[in-house]
């Protein structure tokens, strides 16, 4: 062959480069490369989590930052809605209150009143009792003729004087 | 202090010129070396055919690059096996020096393939990477200049592979192969037509990297052949003709495989589409 061409030299080159080129890519290529692309699919991922993580987290925020918000807004309604139960409770107590006052006093008003009355009843019945002792006092003392006299002149006395009194005015 | 300074200088001085006289004394007084035992012509034409200089492999008499080629197979295996089974395990999400440099060359051919090929990117990237640290590997390999005694008695420096026409021919026919078989694979008979009408493309690759490969060698072999040219100048001419063709064919044989794979087994268009494309 021109040029020192020889086929099998040419098919052991080949050979020896299938050989190498199947060692190195087994070897060297294939583990290295797999090992970039999971190095880099991880971090893709992580970056990936990362930004979702920052997304949530901002999220939350602006949640808790609303929520303090109406927070405040209702713990003032809260104690607006306190305030005024407080002052209606008050507002009862002092009713009802008054109320239980209102009725002690005319109870105790009645009672004083049915008290009088009593009284007056029993002063009453004392006096007829009284009169009639004193009555019959007298009639025990009217067994004295001259006595009896004495009376009778000083009751006609006295009758006079008050017609007198009565015609005069 | 200042006159033991100087005084250190001085013995220096007088040290170095003495070895550089003694060196070429030596140089003239041996003469020219042994490899004078074949003509500078000789040697440039074995260094193109490879016809005087057999090597012995596993009985079988072939070119010293088949050599040079299983070696640096063996070596690069080695290595790999080890990285894999000391170095990958221990890899973090940080990388140290030596995995960034691991990460940094798969990095750099996957990005090629996936910037050429977008579609079944993987297979091609592995393609490459196994091509490339075979191209760049194989052409520093020279430099070590590692010797074997060939079968008519010479000692030589085992050269680079693809400075060898049949390691060039084997390396572009191959990558023509991959090609040609992906494209059938993923579009069938469509596929396989679009890669044959790049017929030219196995021969272009092939010689395009022996040419750039056996520029170098004879370059290289002409300034070690007259012992004069070995100072300063083998420096310029390796680091010119090795190192440099070392990367650039790398990132030629690279970029050229991932294209012509990226355009074999791209999803099949309208004639419309295609012809727009091609402008």
């Amino acid at each position: 062959m021109p040029l020192n061409i020889d086929f099998v030299q040419i098919l052991l080159h080949v050979l020896n480069f299938v050989i190498l080129a199947g060692g190195l890519t087994l070897l060297l290529f294939k583990p290295v490369s797999k090992f970039m692309r999971e190095r880099r699919e991880r971090f893709e991922k992580e970056a990936r989590e990362n930004a979702e993580n920052a997304a949530e987290n901002e999220r939350l925020k602006a949640e808790y930052e609303e929520k303090l918000a109406n927070v405040d807004e209702e713990i003032r309604e809260l104690k607006t809605a306190a305030e005024q139960e407080a002052a209606e409770a008050a507002k009862n107590y002092l009713e009802s209150a008054k109320q239980r006052g209102d009725e002690m006093i005319h109870a105790a008003e009645q009672e004083a009143e049915a008290r009088k009355s009593q009284i007056l009843e029993s002063a009453h019945t004392e006096i007829s009792e009284l009169v009639l002792s004193a009555a019959q006092k007298l009639v025990e003392d009217t067994e004295d003729e001259e006595r009896t006299h004495a009376l009778y002149d000083a009751f006609l006395l006295q009758e006079e004087e008050a017609l007198r009194r009565r015609r005069k005015a | 202090m200042d006159l033991s300074q100087k005084k250190g200088r001085t013995v220096f001085m007088i040290v170095w010129g003495a070895l550089i006289v003694l060196i070429i004394a030596a140089i003239i007084a041996i003469g020219l070396p042994s490899g004078k035992s074949e003509t500078i012509k000789e040697a440039m034409k074995d260094g193109v055919l490879h016809e005087e200089n057999k090597v012995s492999f596993f009985g079988l008499l072939v070119n010293p690059a088949v050599v040079s080629a299983y070696v640096i197979t063996g070596v690069l295996l080695l290595c790999a096996a080890l990285i894999r089974i000391f170095a990958v395990p221990r890899f973090k999400d940080v990388p140290g020096k030596f995995q960034s440099v691991l990460e940094k060359l798969v990095e750099f051919f996957e990005d090629m393939a996936r910037g050429n090929s977008p579609h079944k990117t993987p297979v091609v990237a592995a393609y490459i990477f196994s091509a490339g640290v075979y191209i760049f590997f194989s052409t520093l390999f020279e430099l070590f200049g590692i010797q074997v005694i060939a079968e008519n008695g010479h000692s030589i420096a085992l050269p680079a592979p693809l400075s060898d026409i049949n390691a060039a021919i084997a390396m572009g026919f191959l990558s023509y192969l991959f090609i040609l078989l992906a494209g059938i694979i993923v579009n069938g008979v469509k596929g396989g037509l679009r890669v044959l009408k790049d017929f030219s493309l196995p021969i272009s690759m092939s010689f395009r990297i022996f040419g750039a490969l056996l520029s170098g060698l004879l370059v290289t072999e002409l300034v070690y052949y007259y012992t004069a040219l070995s100072f300063v100048v083998p420096v310029i001419v390796g680091v010119l003709f090795t190192i440099l063709h070392a990367v650039i064919q790398t990132y030629v044989l690279a970029t050229l495989v991932s294209v012509f794979y990226g355009e074999a087994v791209e999803p099949v268009q309208s004639k419309k589409d295609k012809k727009q494309r091609k402008e």
